[in-house]
């Protein structure tokens, strides 16, 4: 139950941390900082495939509401929840997910979010910049934008994670 | 049918997968042209208050800026007035005007919520069909232009900013009158590029750029920036003119919309042009 609550107040504040936040930070060099991701990938590790997408789905449609993107964020937040399953089992460890467990890198570890994160990070960034700009002779800048922006939005999670959140009690 | 049952359940996943993905982009394709309702955007009336609220927060930082931004304006526009001018001629009578008739009217609004690092920006502005504005008004600042108005509801108003892909102001250089259409390529907030301009004429640089205010949009003549560089095209007769904007969209709060009255007489008579044929 307090799983529950603690997903909602998650889904409450990162909609208006990035939304009112982190949409108004303009560093330069086409980069966005996106957290919103860290809550789709700190769902629980049982979670349904079909609550997964659409969470991701309700999620990215409200933050599309707050910054007049129609859909941008809805849509490649499906994308990374539809990857998530299929990229968690490649990654599994050899006895399964421990379910008491989260999937940060406080409770799974340096090596293990390193990987999973970074891919799901990458293909919600790169479909995002790729449909906002939907060019190809503007790849490189597709490219860029993806890279930089992946590599500052990586470290505010990891960031994120390390300052707000606690170890989960082993039982 | 057995198998098309098999098949649904083998594929769920991806099947719904793939049913939120094409409502999610027909919806980004569908609203970034001509938006339906104004639910999903910033100027439905919850998240406008949400965001109306913040700006009341944030917007005391930049209050000196904008202060003395209006002040200069002020400043411009009292050296107009009928009190700071000398009369030279003092035999005039007084005639009732027929020769001018106001064409434009502007309404004054605050810019509540407002992006620029994306590939298209919007500005949500405080207000909207009940003071009469409408889709496709003009909105410019003291320093420039700055959109066009996309999507209204009662009280608030969403404004494609000139930071969009298909914003297609018609503009012109200053003092050779050569027109074009102004377009922003996503990469920097403060230049934007002019097509269209064939390259038998020359072009100074940091000549002024204006809007043309042939679509009864703008009134003619209000800045947009000034020529930064021009380069040639390969293999077209055309310049490429890279404007720098004379508004900097980061820091923008007060803006003016403007209110065409004579644009239904004018969009009447250009309703009368026969179509061609051939551009079907």
């Amino acid at each position: 139950m307090t799983d529950l609550y603690k997903n909602i107040l998650r889904f409450i504040l990162f909609t208006f941390a990035q939304s009112l936040i982190f949409n108004n930070l303009e560093i330069g060099f086409g980069i966005h900082l996106m957290v919103q991701p860290l809550f789709v990938m700190l769902l629980p590790f049982e979670i349904g495939v079909f609550s997964l997408m659409s969470l991701a789905f309700v999620l990215g449609a409200i933050i599309d509401i707050f910054s007049n993107t129609y859909g941008l964020y809805a849509s490649s937040l499906l994308m990374m929840a539809f990857f998530r399953p299929i990229i968690f089992k490649f990654y599994s460890p050899r006895e399964g997910y421990d379910p008491i467990k989260e999937p940060s890198i406080i409770d799974m570890g340096g090596r293990w979010f390193f990987f999973v994160y970074g891919y799901l990070l990458l293909i919600h960034h790169f479909w995002y910049f790729f449909i906002e700009i939907f060019r190809i002779d503007q790849i490189l800048f597709i490219l860029q934008k993806t890279v930089l922006s992946f590599i500052f939005s990586y470290l505010l999670s990891i960031l994120l994670q390390i300052f707000l959140m606690k170890k989960s009690k082993a039982n | 049918m057995r198998n098309l049952i098999a098949f649904f359940k083998r594929f769920r996943v991806f099947l719904y997968f793939a049913f939120l993905q094409i409502i999610a982009l027909s919806i980004y394709v569908r609203y970034l042209s001509f938006p339906k309702s104004q639910y999903l955007t910033t100027a439905s009336s919850i998240t406008a208050k949400v965001l109306e609220t913040e700006n009341d927060i944030t917007k005391h930082f930049s209050l000196s800026k904008n202060n003395l931004a209006l002040q200069k304006e002020n400043i411009r526009l009292r050296k107009n007035l009928p009190q700071s001018l000398y009369r030279v001629d003092r035999n005039l009578l007084k005639i009732n005007d027929t020769t001018f008739k106001q064409q434009y009217a502007y309404i004054p609004a605050t810019v509540i919520h407002s992006t620029v690092t994306r590939r298209n920006n919007y500005f949500t502005l405080d207000v909207g069909c009940k003071q009469g504005i409408k889709r496709d008004m003009g909105v410019f600042s003291d320093k420039g232009v700055v959109g066009i108005v996309h999507n209204t509801s009662e009280h608030y108003c969403v404004v494609k900013s000139v930071l969009t892909k298909d914003i297609n102001i018609d503009v012109m250089i200053e003092p050779i009158g050569l027109f074009g259409l102004l377009k922003w390529d996503g990469e920097n907030p403060r230049r934007g590029s002019i097509t269209g301009i064939s390259n038998d004429l020359r072009i100074k640089k940091w000549s002024k750029v204006v809007t043309r205010g042939g679509s009864g949009i703008f009134p003619r003549g209000l800045a947009v920036g000034k020529v930064e560089s021009i380069k040639g095209i390969e293999g077209e007769p055309i310049w490429d003119v890279v404007v720098r904007f004379s508004e900097n969209f980061r820091t923008l709060q007060r803006v003016y919309i403007v209110k065409n009255l004579m644009i239904e007489e004018q969009k009447e008579l250009e309703a009368q042009i026969p179509l061609d044929e051939e551009d079907e």
